[in-house]
C-alpha cells in the first residue's frame, strides 16, 4: 500500500479546497473543516498502522508518477515521519476544534479554514518529502499560509509583526535555495537517500568541504524556522500577533518541522559525510560532519534555553510569556541533539529524548496557547496586571493551564516529566556536565516564570476585568488536551517505543536508502 | 579552447551575483519598507540566477535540438528548479507588497524607525 503515503497530504489539500468552495456557507465550512481534521487524523493513523513503528517498523516510499528515485519526486514515510505526523495531527485537530468557537464569524468566513489546511498541507509535505528541493517547496507552502495567519487580525501590531516575519523568512528561503543549489552542484543529487548514499560511500569523489559549509548554511535556515538562538527574535512578536489556535500550531507543529529537518538531514543524510584529515576547526573532534555540528548546536541550544527562560520571566502578558518560553523549550529539544551529535554512543537515546520533548512541547504549549486564547475571550485581555483571581471564576480553565504549566516544568505523572528526564539522562550518560548544568538552569527558570504567571494571573483576588468577564470558549477541547497530556505520561511505554523506533530510523540510513532507491515503485 | 568559452560565463555571472547580493543586502538594511521588499526581491532573483549558474555551462543549450549529436548540454534540472523558485518568488513578492500597503494603511508610515516606536 504505497499510495497510503500521500493520504494525509491529499486529505489536507482536498479539505483546504473544499473549505474554499463552501466559504459562503459558514456552518457547512466549519463542518467540512472539522471533518477534514478528523479524516486527517484517520489517514495518519492508517499510515501509522502500515509503518508499524512499534513492531516491524517499515519504510514506505511512494514514487510520484512511478518515476523511480532519484529521477522522480519521492515521498517517504518511516517511523520518524509518522511520529511527527501523529504529533501534527493531534495538535492540529485540537487547535481546529478550538478555533471553530474562538475565531469570530467574519474571520471564519474570510479565509481562516482554507489557510489553516494549506498550512497543514505544507507541514505534511515537509514531513514526507524525500528530496531536499521539495523540502524547500513544502516549507514555502507552509510559510505562505502562516504569513497570512500571522497578519490575520491586521491591526497595527499584527502588520508590524508579520512584516518582520515575512522579510526574515524570505531571506531564509533565499539562503535555503543557495545551500540546496550548492549541494546539488557539488554532489549531483537532490534525493536525500542518494545524497546519504553518496556521502557515506564515495565521499572521496565529492568535494567534502563545500558540502560541510553548505550544510552549515542550510542549518541556519532550519534554526531560523525553529526559532533557536540567535534566530529567535521573530518569535515573540509573531506568536503574540497570530490568533491563539494559530500560535498553538506555530509553536506546536511548525517549529517542529525545523527540528524534523535537522534530525532527518543531519542525522540521516549528512552523518555519513567525513571531513578530510588535517582540517582543524574549533570544536571538531573526529572526522564526522556531525561532530562539527555538535558544538554549534550546543551553543545555540544553551543560548536559547537561557534567553528564552530569562525573557519569559520579564513578560507582562500571557502570550509573550508563552512565546519566550517556547524559545527556551526548543533549546531543550536541541540540547540532546547536540549531545547526540558529539557523542555517537548516545545518539539514538538523544534523538528519542528530542522527539519525546517535541511531543510534550507540542501538546503542552498547544494547550497553554489555547488556554491563553480562552482567557482572552473570557476576560478581554491577557495582561497579568488586569488578570487575577481566575481560579475562583473559572476553575476548569485555570486547571488546564496548571496542567500545561506543570507538564512543561516536568512534574511526574505528566508527559513533560519524561521529556525532561530523558534530556537529563542523555546528558548524564554522555558525561556532559555543562549540558546538565544548563538544563538544570533552564528547568529552574521554567519553574520561576510559570509560578510567576500562576501567581499573578490566576491566584489572588479577582480583578475588575475578571469579575465582569464572560464565559471562556473551548473548555471541552482544552480538557481533552489536558487529559491527553496526562494520558501520554501515564501510558508512556508505547510513546517511548515509537520515539525510539523513530530515532533508530533516523540513525540507520541504510534501511531508508534501500526503501527509496530499491525501486519501491510498484 | 572550448573549455574556456564554457567557463567564462560562470566567472561573469559570479561577479554579477556578488553585486546583486550586495545590492540586495544594502536595500534590506534600509529604513524604507518598500526598499526592504525590493532588497528581498533582488536577493531572491540573485538566488535564482545562482541556481542556474550552479548547473554549470557545459553546453550552449539546455535541450539538444534533433535529439543528440550536438555536443554537451546544460543540466536541465536546475532550470526546472529555478522555474519553481521563480513562481514561489512571484507569490511571496506580491504578498510582501500587499503587506507593505497594509502597514502603510495601519501606521501611516513606511519608515521602519517610526514603525518601531509606535506600539
Amino acid at each position: 500500500m504505497n499510495q497510503l503515503v500521500i493520504a494525509p497530504l491529499l486529505v489536507a489539500l482536498v479539505t483546504a479546497i473544499l473549505t474554499l468552495v463552501v466559504r459562503r456557507f459558514s456552518t457547512i465550512q466549519r463542518g467540512v473543516s472539522l471533518l477534514g481534521g478528523v479524516v486527517y487524523v484517520a489517514a495518519v493513523a492508517a499510515l501509522w498502522t502500515e509503518i508499524d513503528p512499534l513492531g516491524a517498523s517499515n519504510v514506505i516510499a511512494y514514487q510520484v508518477g512511478d518515476w523511480r528515485a532519484p529521477f522522480g519526486i519521492t515521498l517517504v514515510a518511516d517511523s520518524l515521519s509518522v511520529f511527527m505526523l501523529a504529533l501534527a495531527a493531534v495538535v492540529s485537530l485540537a487547535a481546529l476544534a478550538f478555533s471553530v468557537q474562538y475565531v469570530d464569524e467574519f474571520g471564519q468566513r474570510l479565509s481562516y479554514h482554507p489557510l489553516y489546511h494549506f498550512m497543514l498541507v505544507g507541514v505534511t509535505g515537509a514531513f514526507l518529502t524525500g528530496d531536499v528541493f521539495n523540502l524547500f517547496v513544502w516549507f514555502e507552502v507552509m510559510l505562505m499560509s502562516s504569513y497570512v495567519l500571522v497578519v490575520f487580525y491586521s491591526g497595527p501590531e499584527h502588520t508590524r509583526a508579520a512584516l518582520q516575519y515575512v522579510v526574515l523568512n524570505l531571506i531564509g528561503s533565499a539562503v535555503m535555495l543557495l545551500a540546496i543549489g550548492g549541494i546539488y552542484a557539488t554532489t549531483g543529487t537532490l534525493n536525500m537517500a542518494q545524497l546519504a548514499e553518496r556521502l557515506a560511500t564515495d565521499s572521496g569523489n565529492i568535494a567534502r568541504l563545500p558540502v560541510l559549509g553548505l550544510s552549515a548554511l542550510l542549518f541556519t535556515v532550519f534554526a531560523l524556522k525553529s526559532g533557536i538562538a540567535p534566530f529567535q527574535f521573530w518569535v515573540p512578536a509573531a506568536y503574540r500577533a497570530a490568533p491563539a489556535p494559530v500560535s498553538a500550531m506555530l509553536a506546536g507543529v511548525v517549529k517542529k518541522v525545523g527540528i524534523y529537518a535537522i534530525i532527518r538531514l543531519y542525522f540521516t543524510v549528512f552523518a555519513g559525510l567525513t571531513i578530510p584529515g588535517g582540517l582543524t576547526l574549533p570544536g571538531l573532534a573526529g572526522n564526522s560532519a556531525l561532530a562539527f555540528f555538535g558544538p554549534v548546536m550546543f551553543i545555540m541550544a544553551s543560548a536559547s534555553i537561557l534567553l528564552g527562560g530569562i525573557g519569559a520571566i520579564g513578560r507582562d502578558d500571557v502570550d509573550g510569556l508563552l512565546a519566550y518560553s517556547s524559545i527556551g523549550q526548543v533549546g531543550f529539544i536541541v540540547l540532546p541533539l547536540a549531545i547526540g551529535a558529539t557523542v555517537p554512543g548516545v545518539r539514538t537515546l538523544a534523538i528519542t529524548a528530542a522527539l519525546i520533548y517535541s511531543l510534550n512541547h507540542a501538546l503542552a504549549k498547544g494547550l497553554l496557547f489555547l488556554a491563553s486564547g480562552s482567557v482572552f475571550s473570557a476576560v478581554g485581555t491577557d495582561r497579568f496586571a488586569d488578570l487575577g483571581g481566575l481560579t475562583r471564576k473559572n476553575p476548569v480553565l485555570s486547571g488546564v493551564f496548571f496542567v500545561g504549566a506543570l507538564s512543561l516544568i516536568g512534574i511526574p505523572p505528566l508527559s513533560g516529566f519524561f521529556g525532561k528526564f530523558l534530556v537529563f539522562r542523555v546528558a548524564g550518560d554522555a558525561g556532559a556536565t555543562l549540558a546538565l548544568a544548563i538544563a538544570l538552569t533552564g528547568a529552574i527558570l521554567t519553574i520561576a516564570y510559570f509560578s510567576r504567571a500562576w501567581n499573578r494571573g490566576f491566584w489572588g483576588s479577582e480583578s475588575a476585568m475578571v469579575e465582569q468577564g464572560g464565559t471562556p470558549t473551548g473548555i471541552a477541547v482544552l480538557s481533552v488536551l489536558a487529559a491527553l497530556v496526562l494520558l501520554v505520561g501515564i501510558g508512556f511505554d508505547p510513546v517511548y517505543l515509537a520515539a525510539e523506533s523513530a530515532a533508530r530510523a533516523a540513525t540507520e540510513p541504510q534501511t531508508y536508502i534501500n526503501a527509496v532507491m530499491g525501486g519501491g515503485g510498484k | 579552447m572550448s573549455e574556456t568559452v564554457a567557463t567564462q560565463p560562470q566567472f561573469v555571472l559570479a561577479g554579477v551575483l556578488g553585486l546583486l547580493f550586495a545590492l540586495g543586502t544594502f536595500l534590506v538594511l534600509r529604513r524604507d519598507i518598500v526598499r526592504v521588499v525590493w532588497g528581498v526581491t533582488i536577493i531572491s532573483q540573485a538566488t535564482n540566477a545562482y541556481l542556474v549558474t550552479m548547473g554549470g555551462f557545459a553546453g550552449s543549450v539546455p535541450i539538444i535540438s534533433g535529439h543528440g549529436g550536438h555536443g554537451s548540454t546544460t543540466d536541465p534540472l536546475v532550470q526546472a528548479l529555478v522555474l519553481t523558485a521563480i513562481v514561489i518568488g512571484f507569490g511571496t513578492t506580491a504578498f510582501a507588497l500587499v503587506l507593505t500597503y497594509r502597514v502603510y494603511e495601519e501606521h501611516g508610515t513606511i519608515d521602519m524607525n517610526e514603525l518601531g516606536e509606535s506600539t
